[in-house]
C-alpha cells in the first residue's frame, strides 16, 4: 500500500490537553497538544474528536481549529450537548485522539486585497486561523462579528491582534451597535469595499450574509456545521444541497462556495 | 506477529464459493468503497469489503437531519443515497479491483426488477466477488424492508437475484420482524449462499426543546454497542435454523465483540458503526481474533462458529 504525503493524509494523532478554560457562559477555549495535525493544518479545516472511550456515547465530535500555536491547536467550543459537557469536564493532562485535518477550509483567491470577515456567535471558532493568514498575506482584514451580549463575543484576541477593523453588534446592545450582525454588514460592503466575504455563524445569518455580498457581487464563502459520524467522508450523515448536487460537509466542505448552497430553511442546528 | 510466541492460527473463513482470508468484514454503509478509509486501513488485511448500497439509478437519500446519536449507538436514515450501479462500476469498482481484497458488492431496489437489473449488471464484472441483497434497509418507503419482513416476498427477490448470477449471493435480513428465523429458511430454500444480520432496528429519537424527531424523516435504523444482544441473539436463533453460512453483525466494537457473534453461530463477522468512531477498528479486530485464538490455544478461528455450550 503506498500512502501519500503527510500533509494529504488524514491522520489519527494521540493528543494531551494542555488547558481546557471557560471563556463564557456555555463556551470552552481547549488547547491540545497536537504536533502532527498542528504542522499540516489550514485555516477552516477541522478535527474529529474522541471525547469518549466508553459506550454511554460513541460519536467524535467534529471541531474546527480557531488557532494554532506551534504545536497546540485552539479549539473554540460550544456546551451543548452530551459531547461537549463530557468535553468541558476534560482536565489538563488527559488524552483523547483526534482525526484531522479533515475538509476543505477557507480559500484565500490571488489578489485579494481586503476581506471582512462575518462571524455570528460561535462562527469566530473557524475564523481565528483564517484572520491570521489573510494579515500575514498583506491582506486588509475587516471583522463584523455578532453574539447576544458584549460577552459572547468570543476569540476577540485574535481578531484585535490582526484586523484593521473590527464592529460588533450585540442583541442586548451591551457592546457595539444594537441589533444583528447582518445590519453591520450591509454598511461594511459599502464603506469597506471588501473583495471578498468568509461567513460563519447560524444559518440564518449566513444566509443573509451570503445574498447581501451577492447583492453587492462580492465572492463569499460559508463554513457550515452538519452532524457527522465518521468525519471522512463515508456514512454521508453531514451532506449539504448545493447547486451542483449533494455535497458532504465533512471532505468537500465544511467551506462551500455561499452561492452554490441551496439553503434548507428546515435544518435543526446540530447540538454536539 | 511473533509466531514462536504460540501456534499458527488458520484465519480463512469459506461464504460459498468465496474463501475469505480472515472473517472480518465492513458492514455495509458505513465503508462508502473503502477509498475514504485507506489512510487508516489496509484493504488486503480484510476478509472483505462490503460497498454501500447500489441501486439501479442515481439515490438522492432523505432529508437532514440523517442522524441522531442515542445511548451506546445511533439512529441513523440515510436512505441509501448512492450515485447508481453504472457510477459505482466506473468510479469505485476499478479502485476497489487494485486493492487485493474480496469485493461483496450491496444490492438496494425500490423493486423486485430493480434488485434484478443491478445484480444482471453487476454479473459481468470480474472485480466483484460476491452480491449482497439488501432486503432490510429500514429508510426507503418503497423496496429495502418491506421485501425482508415478509417471506414470500424474501424468497421471491432471492430466487429472481438468483436466477441471474453466478456470484456468491448473500441475503441480508432485517431484525424488524416476529420470526427471523422463518425469513433465513425461505431464503435460504431460494438459493442463498449465506444470510447476513441484523441490519438495523427501527428507532426513533424525540427533541424534548423542539418536540420534533430528531430525524427529518422521523424514524431510523438503530446501530451500535446498543443492539449488540439482540442481533447475537438473532444470529445464535438463525444459525440454529439454516445450513449455510451467517454473517454476524450488530455493534462489534472490538474483537472480543466478534468473537461472541462467532460463538453464536457466524462463519464471518462484519464491523460497522465502529468504523465511524475508529476508522482502524477493522484492523484490531482482525489482529484481536487471531490473538485471541493463539491465547486459547485454536489452530483455526472457524472452530468458534457456533460453539457456544447449551
Amino acid at each position: 500500500m503506498t500512502l501519500p504525503a503527510e500533509t494529504e493524509r488524514k491522520l489519527l494523532e494521540r493528543v494531551t490537553v494542555l488547558a481546557n478554560d471557560r471563556v463564557t457562559e456555555g463556551v470552552g477555549l481547549l488547547v491540545l497538544e497536537s504536533p502532527r495535525v498542528a504542522r499540516v493544518v489550514r485555516p477552516g479545516q477541522f478535527v474529529h474528536l474522541r471525547i469518549s472511550t466508553g459506550t454511554d456515547f460513541v460519536l467524535r465530535r467534529p471541531f474546527s481549529i480557531h488557532r494554532v500555536e506551534e504545536d497546540r491547536l485552539h479549539i473554540l467550543y460550544q456546551v451543548l450537548g452530551t459531547g461537549t459537557r463530557a468535553l468541558a469536564e476534560k482536565r489538563r493532562g488527559e488524552e483523547m485522539d483526534l482525526i484531522g485535518p479533515l475538509g476543505h477550509g477557507w480559500h484565500i483567491p490571488d489578489g485579494v486585497a481586503h476581506a471582512l470577515l462575518v462571524a455570528g456567535g460561535l462562527g469566530a471558532a473557524p475564523m481565528g486561523m483564517l484572520a491570521e493568514e489573510l494579515s500575514a498575506a498583506g491582506v486588509a482584514v475587516t471583522v463584523a462579528q455578532g453574539a447576544p451580549c458584549a460577552d459572547r463575543l468570543v476569540g476577540r484576541g485574535v481578531f484585535d491582534a490582526t484586523a484593521r477593523r473590527v464592529e460588533t453588534a450585540t442583541d442586548d446592545g451591551s457592546e457595539g451597535q444594537r441589533g444583528f450582525v447582518t445590519a453591520l454588514v450591509e454598511s461594511l460592503l459599502v464603506s469597506d469595499r471588501p473583495d471578498i466575504v468568509y461567513v460563519c455563524g447560524p444559518e440564518p445569518m449566513a444566509r443573509i450574509v451570503t445574498a447581501q455580498a451577492a447583492a453587492a457581487s462580492v465572492p463569499c464563502q460559508v463554513s457550515l456545521e452538519r452532524l457527522m459520524a465518521c468525519g471522512i467522508g463515508a456514512c454521508l450523515s453531514c451532506v449539504v444541497t448545493t447547486r451542483d448536487g449533494q455535497r458532504r460537509a465533512c471532505v468537500d466542505g465544511p467551506v462551500f462556495d455561499a452561492e452554490s448552497v441551496v439553503w434548507d430553511t428546515s435544518e435543526i442546528p446540530p447540538k454536539h | 506477529m511473533d509466531s514462536s510466541k504460540g501456534i499458527n492460527v488458520d484465519m480463512r473463513v469459506r461464504i460459498g464459493a468465496l474463501e475469505l482470508r480472515n472473517p472480518v468484514m465492513t458492514a455495509s454503509g458505513t465503508f462508502a468503497s473503502g477509498k475514504e478509509y485507506a489512510d487508516f486501513v489496509d484493504l488486503s488485511r480484510l476478509g472483505a469489503v462490503v460497498t454501500k448500497g447500489v441501486s439501479m439509478k442515481p439515490w438522492a437519500g432523505n432529508a437532514s437531519p440523517r442522524i441522531a446519536e442515542t445511548a451506546s449507538g445511533m439512529l441513523n436514515s440515510i436512505g441509501l443515497q448512492n450515485p447508481g450501479v453504472e457510477a459505482f462500476c466506473a468510479k469505485d469498482l476499478p479502485w476497489l479491483a487494485t486493492q487485493d481484497v474480496p469485493v461483496i458488492v450491496n444490492v438496494s431496489g425500490h423493486s423486485l426488477a430493480e434488485y434484478v437489473a443491478v445484480a444482471e449488471r453487476l454479473d459481468s464484472e470480474s472485480a466483484v466477488d460476491a452480491l449482497e441483497v439488501n432486503i432490510s434497509c429500514p429508510n426507503v418507503d418503497e423496496g429495502g424492508m418491506a421485501f425482508g419482513t415478509d417471506c414470500t416476498s424474501a424468497a421471491d427477490v432471492t430466487r429472481a437475484v438468483r436466477a441471474v448470477t453466478s456470484k456468491t449471493l448473500i441475503v441480508k435480513l432485517s431484525p424488524n420482524v416476529t420470526d427471523v428465523t422463518e425469513i433465513a429458511r425461505a431464503v435460504e430454500a431460494e438459493g442463498a449462499d449465506a444470510v447476513s444480520l441484523i441490519n438495523t432496528l427501527l428507532g426513533m429519537a424525540i427533541d424534548t426543546d423542539t418536540w420534533k424527531p430528531k430525524l427529518a424523516r422521523s424514524v431510523g435504523g438503530l446501530s451500535g454497542p446498543a443492539i449488540k444482544p439482540v442481533a447475537v441473539r438473532m444470529v445464535w436463533q438463525v444459525a440454529s435454523a439454516v445450513s449455510i453460512p451467517v454473517v454476524g453483525m450488530g455493534g462489534i466494537m472490538n474483537a472480543e465483540d466478534a468473537v461472541e457473534f462467532m460463538l453464536a453461530g457466524a462463519t464471518a463477522v462484519a464491523v460497522g458503526t465502529a468504523n465511524f468512531v475508529d476508522p482502524g477498528a477493522t484492523m484490531r479486530v482482525v489482529d484481536g481474533l487471531e490473538q485471541y485464538c493463539r491465547l486459547r490455544g485454536l489452530d483455526r478461528v472457524s472452530a468458534m462458529t457456533g460453539a457456544v455450550s447449551r
